[in-house]
């Protein structure tokens, strides 16, 4: 095992064995739960960070992989290991891990040991999944991660917590079985093609050409399935109901994993094994799954608006949020996908940091209600100007992480689906109308006479919020790093969804070249994309892609 | 050549194919001289109690399991008894299941309120019934083993003679069950017809039924159902399942665990026997039913028990789901794997069943109740019993990581492959919904407050026992390749089957 698989390895499962640990410590003393939780965290994140120093940008393939046998005549293996898109997400967790274990200090009040445990358990089963390179391995993290979470809501929550918990796991569970029907059925229909029983990932990424040509009610269903399980989690509308139920209900520590964490799962399902998988039966469902991503953008910014509840508000803003991320993934072309994983990134950071804003009065009032707040800028100026940061950063504001994802996914929706992109700008103008408005109700105005008493934001608070800022702020100055990290592995997955693709441009750009030799000197555009025409070793000729571009590939892979 | 006299003839078969039955005879033998010399004589003279009588049961259990792994491969006693690896496999089964509801009866957990020589002479003579009908090859041996262990049951089902709902479960299995063992034995008569009256064999009868004319075809096709039914019954699959809630419920907490699992479990190797040998060439007569019974028998079990309030009755109707889920490998066109994905899914249950089981007699035991409303609080009261319950429960509902998982992933695995894809679907979305019922306990357990009252520590022999279930069940997956090895093992010798048998005499 190489050394960086090794810490990719201890990353992953030291929070379990921390809270194994932390078992054999009696309940009574909460500070050695406190302080051990967040140090177990910030450990594991400090050996996280490596990795992202010695990730090699020029490969899509699976680095730090690692893969011993498990059950040989099943095909079943331990297999791990992570590409890009895995790495983001995962470092997003165990940056999110620290975050989430000191926030918990002052609202848990009691049974702290098992509500640690349930959160390092909770933690090494997120990580799995984002390293899981076999189907069967992803799948027992993916629903392993349900337990601790049901009683995280469940005892700690809120009133409705015993209804919030049940619900969540019930609606993961059922789509995740689904998808465990179709893991079979391409299984066998591998073993039926090549002989071979094998649970990897990318055998069953490879065996996209042969599903490619069975039936179409085939490939329907098994899109479908996949889809379901994914959806489920994202949440995209109408399967959302669960979200609004779980994140007001859970304690803000679990509010900020699920919006930070386990909803990135279900998008992840959608790169990982969705596209790449049935990429075809994707395309002819694509009419279907473009209108529930719009609905879910449209829809969750309008309910957010009319929210009295703070976390309801935040919780319906990300349906909507995860709704522009889904329409990203589903315009199917590189900057649609880059923009998706990168607004993944964006709202893994501004969401958790809103959820914790919340959290942060709801600690000192016991109320989540807008109106019972006004005026708290006057009593609390450093909340309020976080508030205000993690707002900004949630509506998309130039320089600051969310405008990049945006702009991204809306540029590679329009080439793909101008009219749909069209739509999805309306749900950013709503989102910044809910979100300002929430802002305005909540900072600004009369303050009452309880709200004067309020304290300001303290050391500890000051210091879990500190790294979503420098996150926020960085990634809205120079988001360069973080989607050269996707750059390939984005590349792989067009490339396997439509093989056509790069093909397709690089005509387009040849024409382009023609057509201005034609008309001497017609002005080329800025391309945006100049990084995939290097990449792309079949496009050399397109170092100035000429403004015939977008068109060229408006309809790629005949959606309808 | 002159036949042989019967008595001869029985001598012959006995010395010659003894060797095949050493676990049965071992079994019996003991059991008698438990009932009589042993308990009037050597009881009184040691100045034992009666209860101590659960240690020398589990040895001789022992013993048999280990004689049952070493008996040779092989067909004897005319072909009605055959020794191979789905009858040793489901031997073990068995035996395992016996052992641990000796061990569920112990006096220390409380369940049995008086403890007699006869509770575990019951106990080893159904036992033996079951390793008979592990092996049996043949209608009619088939159908004597099947009474041989039911009898011993209904008594043991109404242990609790003081108890009316004891007595009751006992009456209605007893009438029930007879009226089944009727159904099966007329329908095995009408295949017998059918097939010209000369064999009970399976192997032969399945040759023979593949060859039947067409006038027979309809004693057959009822013949078929009539067998099928009467199985269906011992093993409380739907619509042939109103038994064993109110049996489940009635009987003793040991026997419960045990009839969810050990009689089970060698009706399933009878359901292998009969659809995977004797019936194989006609099953496009039994697949449509089988197929609608498994199905129907997942929903109504996994729904049935979200409205139970009693643990017992949960358990029970979980149990009918979980049989539902074995039917999927007696579909199974490749009996063989079917039988292996049967197998491993019933030992893995009965790790979890098991477990679940001696949480709740120990709670029992306490005097703390069998409702789910009594489970409230323990994460507080009990941790260590609240923990291994969330295990087996999670594991019963088939989350992974737990064995439970494992077992429905190979099973689920194997009926996708022979195209049961529909049924698969139900299963799974049926497993949804036990989570539901089966959270409902968990929270009971940890999102309650307890109720009032001392809480009595737990005695180490209840926290070795329910412990080591409970690490089984969650490491149980990392020793999936061993596991698979076993699995392999469950294999049938149609090779073996002497030549001679094979060419009966036609008439």
């Amino acid at each position: 095992m190489s050394g960086t698989a090794q810490l990719m390895l201890l990353a992953t499962f030291l929070p379990l064995l921390g809270g194994l640990a932390l078992l054999f410590v009696p309940n009574e003393k909460r500070e050695v739960f406190q302080k051990g939780s967040v140090a177990i965290m910030v450990v594991s994140f400090l050996l996280s960070v490596p990795l992202w120093f010695q990730y090699d940008r020029g490969s899509a393939a699976v680095q730090f992989a690692y893969s011993v046998s498990w059950m040989p005549s099943l095909g079943v293996k331990f297999s791990v290991g992570m590409d890009g898109i895995s790495l983001l997400l995962w470092l997003l967790t165990t940056f999110t891990g620290p975050i989430a274990a000191l926030c918990s200090w002052g609202n848990i009040e009691e049974r702290w040991k098992e509500y640690y445990v349930w959160m390092l358990v909770l933690q090494t089963s997120l990580l799995g999944v984002f390293i899981a390179q076999d189907m069967l391995l992803f799948y027992i993290f993916w629903e392993v991660m349900l337990v601790p979470m049901y009683f995280l809501i469940g005892i700690w929550g809120g009133p409705q917590k015993l209804y919030a918990a049940i619900k969540l796991f019930l609606y993961t569970l059922s789509g995740s079985v689904l998808m465990m029907v179709a893991i079979f059925a391409i299984y066998f229909l591998q073993h039926k093609t090549n002989n071979t029983y094998d649970f990897s990932i990318e055998s069953f990424q490879a065996m996209a050409p042969v599903i490619a040509q069975q039936t179409k009610a085939f490939q329907v269903l098994l899109a479908m399935a996949f889809f379901l399980a994914f959806a489920i989690k994202v949440p995209m509308f109408p399967f959302h109901t669960w979200l609004p139920d779980a994140h007001v209900q859970a304690p803000t520590a679990g509010s900020v994993i699920l919006a930070g964490i386990m909803l990135k799962m279900g998008t992840y399902g959608f790169v990982r094994f969705l596209l790449p998988i049935v990429p075809d039966g994707t395309k002819m469902l694509m009419p279907w799954f473009l209108a529930l991503a719009i609905i879910g953008v449209i829809y969750g910014a309008l309910v957010a608006m009319v929210q009295k509840d703070m976390k309801k508000l935040v919780a319906y803003s990300s349906v909507s949020h995860l709704g522009l991320c889904m329409l990203g993934i589903f315009a199917l072309n590189p900057w649609g996908l880059k923009g998706a994983m990168f607004q993944m990134l964006n709202h893994g950071i501004s969401t958790p940091g809103l959820f914790l804003a919340v959290g942060i009065v709801y600690e000192r009032r016991h109320t989540r209600m807008i109106a019972d707040y006004g005026g708290l800028s006057k009593t609390m100026p450093i909340y309020a100007t976080i508030f205000m940061l993690m707002t900004m950063s949630s509506i998309g504001l130039p320089l600051l992480n969310g405008f990049i994802g945006e702009a991204t996914i809306l540029m590679g929706a329009f080439q793909t689906w101008p009219w749909v992109a069209v739509l999805a700008t309306s749900g950013i103008i709503l989102g910044a109308a809910y979100m300002l408005w929430m802002f305005q109700r909540v900072m600004f105005g009369p303050i009452s006479e309880v709200n004067t008493k309020m304290a300001d934001l303290n050391m500890r608070e000051i210091a879990y919020f500190t790294p979503l800022l420098i996150m926020a702020v960085w990634i809205g100055l120079y988001p360069k790093p973080f989607m050269d990290i996707m750059d390939k592995p984005v590349q792989k997955l067009v490339l396997q969804v439509q093989p056509d693709f790069y093909k397709a441009e690089a005509l387009a750009a040849k024409q382009a070249e023609a057509a201005k030799a034609g008309m001497h000197g017609m002005e080329a555009g800025e391309a945006p994309e100049a990084k995939e025409h290097e990449a792309s070793p079949a496009q050399h000729t397109a170092a100035e892609p000429g403004t015939a571009t977008p068109a060229a590939h408006a309809t790629p892979g005949g959606g309808h | 050549m002159l036949a042989p006299s019967f008595a001869t003839g029985l001598w012959e078969n006995l010395s010659h194919d003894i060797h095949y039955i050493w676990p049965q005879i071992l079994l019996m033998v003991s059991g008698l001289l438990m009932l009589w010399p042993l308990d009037s004589w050597l009881l009184p003279w040691t100045k034992a109690e009666k209860h101590k009588w659960a240690i020398p049961t589990m040895a001789i259990l022992l013993l048999s399991l280990a004689i049952s792994v070493y008996t040779p491969n092989g067909l004897g006693f005319s072909a009605m008894y055959k020794v191979d690896g789905l009858t040793k496999g489901f031997q073990v089964l068995c035996i395992l299941a016996s052992i641990f509801a000796v061990m569920l009866s112990q006096k220390v957990l409380g369940a049995l309120f008086e403890h007699t020589a006869e509770y575990y002479a019951l106990i080893l003579f159904a036992t033996s019934g079951m390793l008979f009908m592990c092996g049996a090859v043949d209608l009619v041996t088939i159908y004597f083993s099947i009474e041989l262990m039911a009898l011993c049951i209904y008594i043991l089902v109404a242990y609790l003679r003081n108890q009316e709902r004891g007595i009751e479960a006992g009456m209605k299995y007893f009438l029930l069950g007879a009226f089944s063992s009727g159904i099966l034995l007329y329908g095995i008569s009408l295949l017998f017809a059918a097939t010209g009256g000369i064999t009970t064999n399976l192997t032969e009868l399945n040759q023979k039924l593949a060859v039947v004319s067409q006038d027979k075809s309809l004693l057959v096709y009822s013949g078929a159902l009539m067998v099928l039914v009467g199985l269906c019954f011992k093993v409380a699959a739907v619509p042939f399942h109103m038994w064993s809630p109110d049996v489940y419920d009635g009987a003793p907490t040991p026997i419960t665990a045990w009839l969810a699992t050990a009689p089970k479990a060698a009706s399933l190797a009878v359901f292998l026997r009969i659809f995977g040998t004797g019936f194989h060439s006609i099953s496009y007569e039994w697949e449509a039913p089988l197929m609608l019974i498994a199905g129907a028998t997942m929903i109504l079990g996994n729904v049935a028990a979200i409205k139970q309030q009693s643990m017992k009755r949960l358990l029970a109707y979980s149990s009918i789901a979980h049989v539902g889920y074995m039917l999927l490998g007696v579909l199974s066109k490749d009996a063989q794997a079917g039988a292996q994905a049967i197998w491993l899914y019933m030992l893995l249950y009965l790790f979890m069943n098991t477990g679940a089981f001696a949480v709740v007699i120990y709670l029992q035991g306490k005097n703390e109740g069998e409702r789910i409303e009594d489970f409230s609080g323990m994460g507080k009261r009990h941790p260590v019993l609240a923990f291994s319950m969330l295990v087996f429960l999670l594991s019963l509902a088939g989350i992974p990581p737990f064995i439970g998982f494992f077992g429905k992933f190979y099973l689920f695995l194997l009926a996708v492959e022979q195209g049961y894809t529909t049924l698969v679907v139900i299963a799974l979305l049926t497993s949804a919904v036990s989570a539901f019922y089966y959270l409902e306990v968990v929270k009971q357990m940890y999102f309650k407050e307890p109720a009032e009252g001392e809480v009595a520590p737990m005695d180490s022999y209840s926290k070795f026992l329910i412990s080591t279930t409970c690490a089984v069940v969650i490491i149980g997956t990392a020793f999936g390749p061993q596991l698979l090895k076993w699995t392999d093992d469950i294999r049938w010798f149609e090779k073996e089957t002497p030549a001679a048998v094979m060419e009966f005499p036609n008439k």
